[in-house]
């Protein structure tokens, strides 16, 4: 019986239909474009390596000896550590995918090696785990997987600003700006049953409860509202306005920043900012830092609020994310930049 | 005239020939399609399957050792990327009921299709099971691609077979 089982199970594909005709030829065109040839090396690269090298010598030289007459800080050790100014964005430890906007332009690594860098959008946000990235993309909002493939598209008739997936994955919270308004909507994880939660917010990321069961972002009047889901209420929480920035703590209670008010916290954690740079905190309680202004070119900062925390330091923008003892540099950008978001996930 | 092989398409298309690429891909397209197909149950993740298997290969082409077969290879991130998608699926849309697989086809003898008895394996067996019979790769190459002992493998594989021996009694004692 078996064998004539596995006889059968031998002419399992046969049994398969075959591929509609318009899927294959898609799917070359995809596949062509992914060609990477390997170049050999030509007489002129070797020589433009060779003359780098050169030049890369002669700095070297120079660099000595303005190091020697203390015109340049040379370290060595620790501070070694921190990688050079570079626009790339780098996974920190034990994260599963880090996705930013700068310069308008996408940029996404997830654990495993897929980069995704260039595409113009004007938000991001990841699901838990990195398993999807949702990026608003002209006007829609557009769930990706991590092959860059896209999983689904929601026409949304305006710019989406920010994007903040629940932290169980089921339902994205994002904002839209349709001409002079922005509304707050909660769609399906799966790109289905968009609801508007409120008409009139501000352009600020929302930010999920850790039990995903309520949702904080900013009203029109500049004050922080937290949504039930469960019971469909909006209740107004933390006082004055207007609030710049907010985010759950890993226990659910609610940080909030207001403008020219530096930095509260209303779960006990503690950060300190001094002028434009943030320290983390060595507790094991992070909570998301919130973003701090550098020259008004820091609009939207996000980082997972249970494990990662960042911060905007000094010597243009550095972006850190991590653990306490395991902060890596995440992005160095020149103080020009413009980042408009940065999630961890 | 002889067709040229996998070996030479292969070393062509690494140099950037990009007729010697759409050979491959016309090669080898209906059957890592099928492979998805008989793992998803889907055509529309099977499309999406097989085209992110290939564009996934030729992306790494110039990291491909050319002396082993490009076939197994390419089977192997079919089987990986669909077990991928349908896991993210799985934990994304817990609360909803998956899309129905696609009607397979009933045979003349108004047997059901084995490839119907083979979805309703879980989705482990059911992509062992394929890459075994389906694609013909052996329980060490399996081991291999889905980074899983080989013992692993032999048991899933004859769990499997007890499991459509089973199904294949049933639907003939009814």
């Amino acid at each position: 019986m078996s064998s004539e089982l596995e006889r059968r199970l031998e002419g399992l594909l046969t049994e398969a239909p075959d591929p509609d005709p318009g899927a294959g030829e898609e799917a070359l065109h995809r596949a062509l474009r992914a060609l990477q040839p390997a170049a050999p090396a030509r007489r002129g690269v070797r020589t433009a390596v060779l003359v780098f090298a050169a030049v890369a010598v002669l700095l070297g030289i120079a660099a000595g000896s303005l190091a020697a007459a203390g015109a340049l800080h040379v370290s060595i050790g620790q501070k070694a550590k921190q990688p050079p100014a570079g626009t790339q964005l780098k996974l920190p430890k034990g994260a599963h995918g880090i996705a930013a906007i700068v310069n308008g332009r996408l940029s996404v690594v997830i654990k495993g090696g897929f980069r995704l860098e260039g595409q113009a959008a004007t938000a991001v946000g990841l699901s838990p785990h990195a398993l999807y990235v949702a990026a608003g993309i002209g006007s829609s909002l557009v769930a990706m997987a991590p092959s860059g493939h896209q999983a689904w598209s929601h026409p949304t008739g305006g710019r989406v600003v920010s994007i903040a997936w629940r932290p169980d994955g089921l339902e994205i919270a994002y904002i839209v700006r349709r001409g002079r308004r922005l509304s707050l909507h909660v769609i399906y994880g799966n790109g289905k049953r968009d609801e508007m939660i409120d008409r009139s917010v501000r352009a600020i990321l929302p930010s999920w409860r850790p039990d995903s069961l309520a949702v904080a972002y900013v009203g029109a009047g500049g004050r922080a509202v937290v949504y039930d889901l469960s019971h469909r209420s909006r209740h107004v929480v933390g006082g004055a306005a207007p609030v710049t920035h907010l985010s759950f703590g890993p226990s659910g209670t609610l940080a909030l920043a207001r403008a020219g008010a530096g930095i509260g916290w209303l779960d006990g954690a503690r950060a300190t900012a001094r002028g434009s740079e943030v320290r983390l905190d060595p507790s094991p309680h992070l909570v998301l830092l919130p973003p701090l202004r550098l020259g008004g070119r820091i609009r939207t900062f996000d980082a997972n609020g249970t494990t990662f925390a960042a911060a905007v330091v000094r010597a243009g923008i550095r972006i850190v994310a991590g653990a306490p003892g395991h902060i890596t540099t995440v992005l160095s950008l020149p103080s020009s930049a413009r980042v408009d978001a940065l999630v961890v996930g | 005239m002889r067709e040229p092989s996998d070996r030479d398409l292969v070393r062509r298309a690494r140099r950037g020939d990009r007729d010697a690429a759409a050979a491959l891909f016309r090669r080898y397209w209906r059957d890592a399609w099928r492979a998805a197909f008989a793992v998803t149950g889907r055509r529309s993740l099977a499309d999406d399957v097989a085209a992110d298997a290939f564009e996934r290969a030729f992306a790494a082409l110039g990291r491909f050792d050319e002396r082993r077969p490009f076939g197994p290879w390419l089977h192997r991130i079919v089987a990986n990327r669909a077990l991928d998608l349908l896991r993210a699926e799985r934990r994304l849309s817990d609360e909803e009921l998956p899309d129905m697989p696609d009607p397979a086809p009933v045979h003349a003898s108004g047997d059901r299709g084995l490839l119907t008895t083979v979805a309703e394996l879980s989705l482990e067996r059911r992509v062992v099971v394929v890459l075994r019979y389906g694609v013909g790769m052996t329980p060490a190459q399996i081991a291999d691609a889905l980074d899983l002992p080989v013992g692993t493998v032999n048991s899933r594989l004859a769990r499997s077979l007890e499991q459509l021996r089973e199904s294949v009694e049933v639907e003939h004692v009814e």
